[in-house]
């Protein structure tokens, strides 16, 4: 049974054209790991240096974002600076194409901000993006974003269609909020 | 006492960076994409504030051989270039060296976009191999 469970559930996987899939409590030394084996796979199947550098910086991102603003956290309970945030971070090809997917619990009250800056990029052509980018670079940043602007602008950056995104309920309080992006 | 050079060695995901006061040189070398860009960083400008304010006219050559940063690092090179330009217009000679592999057009055009902002600095664009 044992088996059987977890080669259907890894079947599911490779089915979705997934590569590696993390979830869980996401720290920077996963992200790194993370990363290197995601650059070591894409070279070695002499995927084109542009698309390598492109899906890194989507997935550093990406999971820099679950480090920061993550809803789902685990904190030292001991007074020391140790916060754990969870996630979920997908990276899988489908149609020729690489896509990487975050996944995260957000609070309620963050969500109208996220999904407006969201759809704000998704109203930008890339000459409008890369304009934002720059303009964003010389703002000091706001003090509850901590970046998030940047880091959002990039992603569309690097993307070769609009970010797909979605927000689902989970209670009064809080979101599963979802982003996909194709390259 | 002035020290005449600041070295913090590379780590996964933050660059070599090189200060030598003597020879009015920086250097930026690696990758980029620590989490808290401003813990990296933070020492980097209290180190070229000083290393500017005593640069007083003499030529200052800062290289960036980057290949990769995050976006929380674009604003921390956005921040030195801005000091470094400030410099440049109150009369210190600084030249920038951006370099970049040939075939790395993001880069590429992020050096270009440091470069058409700013006013004061010599900067160029390189081409280059990675040297290792």
């Amino acid at each position: 049974m044992l088996a059987k469970y977890y080669r259907a559930f890894k079947e599911d996987l490779d089915q979705r054209g997934i590569i590696f899939s993390f979830s869980g409590y996401l720290s920077e030394g996963i992200l790194y790991s993370l990363g290197e084996a995601l650059r070591q796979k894409m070279t070695l199947e002499e995927t084109d240096i542009g698309t390598v550098k492109k899906v890194f910086s989507v997935f550093v991102e990406q999971s820099q974002n679950i480090i920061r603003y993550s809803a789902e956290k685990l904190a030292s309970d001991s007074g020391q600076p140790i916060e754990l945030s969870s996630g979920m971070v997908t990276i899988g090809s489908e149609a020729n194409r690489f896509f990487i997917v975050c996944g995260n619990i957000v609070l309620a009250d963050d969500e109208p901000r996220l999904r407006e800056r969201l759809e704000r990029l998704q109203g930008m052509d890339k000459d409008q993006i890369k304009a934002y980018y720059k303009e964003q670079l010389r703002e000091a940043p706001d003090e509850r974003s901590r970046g998030a602007t940047i880091g959002l602008i990039e992603i569309a950056r690097r993307a070769s269609d609009p970010i797909e995104f979605d927000f689902d309920r989970i209670d009064p309080n809080s979101f599963f909020f979802c982003m996909k992006v194709s390259i | 006492m002035v020290s005449d050079s600041l070295k913090i060695a590379a780590t996964e995901r933050s660059p070599e960076i090189e200060f030598d006061f003597g020879q009015g040189t920086l250097r930026f070398r690696g990758e980029s994409y620590p989490e808290d860009a401003s813990a990296v960083f933070g020492p980097v400008f209290v180190a070229l504030d000083r290393f500017l304010a005593e640069a007083g006219g003499r030529n200052v050559l800062a290289e960036f051989d980057l290949a990769y940063f995050n976006s929380s690092s674009a604003k921390a090179l956005m921040n030195i270039f801005q000091r470094l330009d400030g410099a440049a217009a109150a009369g210190t000679p600084v030249s920038v060296r951006w370099l970049h592999a040939p075939d790395d057009d993001t880069m590429r055009e992020f050096g270009e976009d440091f470069q058409e902002d700013l006013e004061h600095v010599v900067f160029t664009l390189v081409a280059a191999e990675p040297t290792d």
